[in-house]
């Protein structure tokens, strides 16, 4: 492990970049009419120098990955399938749309990185039609996979241009098969990372690949239990600028998902405290509860127009509150998780710069309470040095 | 032909759909067992996955009537399910019941053929006379 000790780890995300030497961590706000590797040098720059290129090992989450829209046959199967592979992959999901009501759906306008076909077991056919086709066509997508019947994909193939067919993410057994997709959407991500002008400016410091964050941070996760005072089943929360990812033990999903994976992951795409702080203002004036929680936090709805420190804390706090309210109902989310049974949530990313552990018991505890209607009190671990992220990127070092 | 089955609801008496699944194989049904613990949209969405043309499934706990009141509800959520063969068996009211009134009320709730407290094999007769009756029809 003493190598370890020469590395440079750095972090960028969509709002801040941060930075991770044996002795020091770094977080600098991102200036977004600077280019990444020249903000980079100008705030950070003697940090750089100090290392070769060979101990420099980069990650980023920034543009917030890869978009995908899935189109499949069920709730149970199809769709929760592969909505459960692409989360896993670093993906984030635009939408889900049930084909047999594809008709009826709004076409997304954005650009959709990734489009997901996928139903049926092998031995079905005759699945997929015109519908589908007339569809894809007012859709505006980069690449698109078909990942369902095998007998269907001849046909669907002649009909979609540039489609690429992966074996069924749907066994006979109607058991989910991930690695296929589960490959292709990963190597997808990477790709766009490296397509990246800015990213790819990057190689300039280092000679090591440059990996997706949620990929860093999967792949620290089996080890959290030995580095923190972490009790299993837990759930990371990583509240950044534009998005927040949970993390999640398998434990805590009862479901028909049977997999190898020991931690699953989720995304909620516009939650996020800076980028996304519109959206989530716009999620808490929904929600029935914002109100007490303001009120139990002291503070009024004015919090949301001011711009201070008192407000950053106020919408933080929120964020937390109301990623568990998303995990918290049947069918909110596409799973469900058993927050009773948690033992640990672990807070990570920007978030815990700005928050007390107390703050942040606070509104676990207020959660627990009016949602649950339960004391239950999970242990709170804030990751303030990054202490996660540093494993998984020296867990990928070790694969390297 | 395909058949999807299982034991709806927390039900969770496992013997009878082991058997069940043992049957089914021996008279040449291609089974998709969804097994004990099974709710009623997991049933539906088997079906459309698998392209089932049978659904088969238990209850033995009292459950029975609870979920059989939704399934008409549901099914009409779905758009390529009317030639579905629908079959409930097990104990289907608490206690003995009368087994007609029973059969009356479970085929007004959607089921073509309703078992109560009928020995599998005998329930698996009356599938077949009735998939032969649906081909000449
Ligand atoms: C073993 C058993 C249990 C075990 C189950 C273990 C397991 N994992 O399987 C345990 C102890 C856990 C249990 C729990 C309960 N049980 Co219990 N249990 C039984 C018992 C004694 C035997 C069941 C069995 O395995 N029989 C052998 C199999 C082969 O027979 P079968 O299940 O009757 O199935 C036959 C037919 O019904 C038919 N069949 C079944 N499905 C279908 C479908 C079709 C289409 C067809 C044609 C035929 C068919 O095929 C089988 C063979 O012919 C029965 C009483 C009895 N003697 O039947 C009660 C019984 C089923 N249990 C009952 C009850 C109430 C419960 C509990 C609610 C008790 C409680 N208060 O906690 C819980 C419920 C738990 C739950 N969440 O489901 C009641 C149900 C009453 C009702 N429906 O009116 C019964 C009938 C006892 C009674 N007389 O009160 N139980």
């Amino acid at each position: 492990m003493s190598q370890d000790n020469e590395k440079l780890l750095i972090d960028v995300g969509s709002t801040y970049f941060k930075l991770s030497t044996p002795d020091s961590i770094e977080q600098h706000f991102r200036d977004f009419n600077k280019d990444i590797l020249d903000d980079l040098l100008q705030k950070s720059g003697s940090t750089i120098e100090r290392f070769n290129k060979d101990d420099v090992h980069i990650c980023s989450s920034a543009n917030g990955g890869l978009s995908t829209l899935i189109i499949g046959l069920t709730n149970s199967f199809s769709l929760k399938y592969a909505t459960n592979i692409a989360f896993n992959s670093g993906i984030n999901i635009i939408d889900t749309l049930l084909y047999q009501n594809i008709a009826e759906y709004s076409v997304p306008g954005d650009l959709i990185d990734v489009v997901i076909i996928v139903g049926g077991i092998d031995s079905h056919s005759n699945i997929f039609g015109q519908d589908l086709y007339n569809y894809l066509e007012q859709l505006n997508y980069s690449n698109i996979v078909f990942v369902g019947s095998e007998k269907d994909a001849n046909s669907v193939a002649a009909n979609i241009d540039n489609l690429a067919v992966l074996p069924n993410v749907i066994d006979n057994r109607l058991h989910i098969v991930e690695e296929h997709l589960k490959e292709y959407l990963t190597n997808l991500y990477q790709q766009d990372i490296m397509g990246k002008e800015d990213i790819k400016n990057l190689y300039q410091i280092t000679s090591n690949q440059i990996f997706s964050t949620p990929y860093v941070v999967n792949q620290a996760l089996p080890h959290i239990d030995a580095s923190y005072s972490v009790v299993n089943p837990f759930i990371l929360l990583d509240i950044g600028g534009a998005t927040t990812d949970i993390h999640y033990s398998k434990d805590l999903v009862d479901d028909n998902i049977v997999t190898e994976n020991e931690f699953d992951r989720l995304v909620f795409k516009k939650l996020g405290v800076y980028k996304s702080k519109q959206s989530l203002i716009y999620a808490a004036q929904n929600n029935e509860f914002t109100y007490e929680l303001l009120t139990h936090l002291k503070v009024t709805e004015n919090i949301f127009d001011e711009q201070s420190d008192k407000a950053t804390k106020v919408l933080m706090q929120l964020a937390i509150f109301l990623v568990l309210c998303k995990i918290s109902h049947y069918r909110k989310a596409y799973i469900n998780l058993k927050l009773l049974a948690i033992n640990s949530i672990i807070i990570t990313g920007g978030i815990t710069k700005v928050l007390s552990v107390e703050e942040i018991e606070n509104i676990i505890a207020f959660f627990y309470r009016k949602i649950l209607t339960s004391d239950h009190k999970p242990v709170t671990i804030l990751d303030s040095n990054y202490d996660i992220w540093t494993l998984g990127a020296k867990e990928i070092k070790h694969v390297d | 032909m395909k058949v999807v089955t299982g034991v709806v609801g927390n039900d969770i008496h496992v013997v009878a759909n082991r058997l069940m699944e043992l049957s089914l194989n021996a008279r040449g049904y291609e089974v998709f067992n969804l097994g004990v613990n099974t709710h009623l949209e997991e049933f539906f969405d088997a079906v459309v996955e698998t392209g089932a043309n049978i659904l088969l499934i238990s209850s033995l706990n009292g459950e029975a009537e609870g979920w059989s009141r939704e399934v008409k509800a549901l099914k009409s959520k779905y758009k390529n399910l009317d030639d579905l063969i629908m079959m409930i068996g097990g104990n289907l009211a608490v206690g003995r019941g009368d087994a007609e009134e029973i059969e009356r009320k479970y085929k007004n709730y959607g089921f073509d053929l309703v078992c109560h407290q009928i020995d599998l094999n005998t329930g698996l007769d009356w599938l077949e006379e009735f998939i032969e009756k649906r081909k000449t029809q």
